[in-house]
């Protein structure tokens, strides 16, 4: 038996879920696919599954008796034990997943922010969500209207599409507002009891504030167009390349008994390290990968490929990779002004770093046979 | 002294109080015995403040991909504790006293951010309109 509901391609990850019996056993050899917040499935589900599929969620989702973990998605089996039962497929519109990141708002500003949590009453879906970069505290049940994709398609078209105001006063937690900032909430060290929306100038948790000019604001919308929404490619590899621009920043910027040279240097170390691990992690569109398997064949460092539009995305996520280094506010703060400098270096020298125009991928393509 | 995540550590403490002087002070030894007893002092006021800050930035983080950073964060940290500058050498030359780092094993975390893949995106504040 299949069932197919209308919204099935919204699930974006399934998983195979060992059916069991009321009283507690697990059925041998029947496991279903389903969606991967579904702790366990009882056959008797799976009989009454034409009247039950509507109410079939409700059911399911997180069960704190339960006797498996709570929350947590029983696998099935490897390949050979399974057989093909019944493949569910979710029945009403869930948009988001457990553990997806999405972009969830927060009395009108939004944030990034990560579902622990789905359920469903009355015959809509709700997501507890946390917000990255924020405590726990802060985790709540947000609807569908309050959260969007977190991928950057999506992000244009929702904001087209919805009657959501056009101006999303997005503040990322840690930038900075400019027609409101709080003396007391910037020397702030992380305690506190105050609300959500002043703080919102600067995280309870330590994030790095990064301004990025706006002629590189612009750099990195039109970086966009030009890859998802006209399909084309940065031609590799570059010149000057991630690795010349920070060589170069360095002989321009540091005298030679500058004192800070080293720390100066010991920075763009870090940058350099960062862009190499974070450009396969999070600094490549979806349609840059299969461009990226072929430049960096032979472990060539990304650093070494790539250029100034690439290193520009690194500065989008820093503050969310500096996160985890977990460095003191103090020391972020003095960072802060290291980093907009070579912000300032890349605009200076905009025209000659970046490309203009990118390339059609078949214009690309018999090159790389080569 | 034994290291964090299984790597071991010498512990270069017993060789240092041997000699008496420490590697920052001047070429010119002290005719008066508390004068250098000043100056070992400092260092081990230095020491002392470099242990305080491995509290904050564990030395495992030291091996792996914030590297760079954490030792800058140490550096500043001890350069604000003194107010006299430090730099990054200086802070990896103490930390030798200590420590053998080549054999501590980095810690990359499940969790971190990039060990995960995730495609790029913008966010929603690149796309809104100018305020009127």
């Amino acid at each position: 038996m299949r069932y197919f509901k209308k919204n099935a391609q919204q699930v974006s990850r399934w998983q195979r879920t060992r059916v069991t019996h009321q009283n507690g056993t697990e059925s041998q050899n029947l496991t279903i696919k389903t969606p991967p917040f579904v702790s366990f499935v009882f056959v008797s589900d799976i009989l009454n599954l034409e009247h039950k599929i509507n109410n079939y969620f409700v059911q399911q989702g997180v069960r704190k008796e339960s006797p498996m973990e709570m929350g947590r998605s029983s696998t099935g089996v490897s390949g050979d034990s399974v057989a093909d039962g019944v493949d569910l497929m979710a029945c009403d519109e869930r948009l988001y997943v457990q553990g997806e990141k999405v972009w969830a708002s927060h009395k009108g500003e939004w944030y990034p922010a990560k579902v622990q949590k789905v359920e469903s009453r009355m015959e809509a879906f709700t997501y507890f969500v946390h917000y990255l970069g924020w405590k726990k505290r802060w985790d709540e049940w947000l609807d569908t209207k309050k959260l969007m994709k977190f991928t950057e398609a999506d992000v244009q078209k929702q904001l087209a599409q919805s009657d959501r105001p056009a101006v999303v006063k997005n503040i990322k937690p840690g930038q900075k507002n400019k027609t409101k900032i709080s003396a007391a909430a910037r020397g702030k060290k992380g305690k506190g009891g105050s609300n959500f929306k002043e703080n919102c100038l600067i995280t309870e948790e330590n994030m790095l504030n990064i301004e990025i000019p706006p002629t590189l604001k612009k750099q990195l919308l039109d970086d966009c167009e030009f890859v998802t929404h006209l399909g084309k490619l940065v031609k590799l590899p570059r010149t000057p390349t991630v690795d010349d621009i920070l060589k170069k920043y360095f002989v321009a910027r540091v005298r030679k008994n500058d004192e800070s040279k080293e720390a100066i240097q010991e920075i763009l170390s870090g940058l350099r390290c960062y862009f190499d691990k974070a450009l396969p992690a999070m600094l490549l569109y979806k349609s840059e990968r299969k461009q990226y398997e072929e430049v960096t064949a032979e472990d060539i460092p990304p650093s070494t490929v790539y250029g100034a539009e690439h290193l520009l995305r690194l500065f989008v996520k820093l503050p969310e990779i500096l996160y985890d280094a977990k460095i003191e506010e103090e020391t972020l703060m003095k960072l802060q002004p290291k980093i907009l400098d070579l912000l300032k270096f890349l605009q200076k020298n905009q025209s000659t770093y970046f490309l203009s125009t990118y390339q059609s991928p078949e214009e690309l393509d018999p090159e790389m046979q080569e | 002294m034994k290291g964090l995540n299984g790597g071991t550590v010498r512990a270069k403490e017993e060789e240092e109080q041997e000699e008496g002087m420490s590697a920052h002070s001047p070429c010119k030894k002290s005719p008066s015995s508390s004068s250098s007893l000043h100056k070992e002092q400092s260092q081990v006021e230095v020491e002392l403040k470099l242990l305080e800050a491995l509290e904050i930035y564990p030395l495992v983080k030291l091996r792996g991909i914030h590297r760079h950073f954490v030792l800058f964060g140490l550096t500043e940290y001890l350069q604000r504790s003194f107010n006299r500058p430090f730099s990054p050498s200086e802070v990896l030359q103490l930390l030798d006293r200590f420590y053998n780092l080549e054999m501590l094993q980095p810690d990359d975390e499940d969790n971190e951010i990039l060990n995960q893949e995730e495609e790029f995106s913008l966010p929603p504040s690149f796309f809104a309109k100018d305020e009127p």
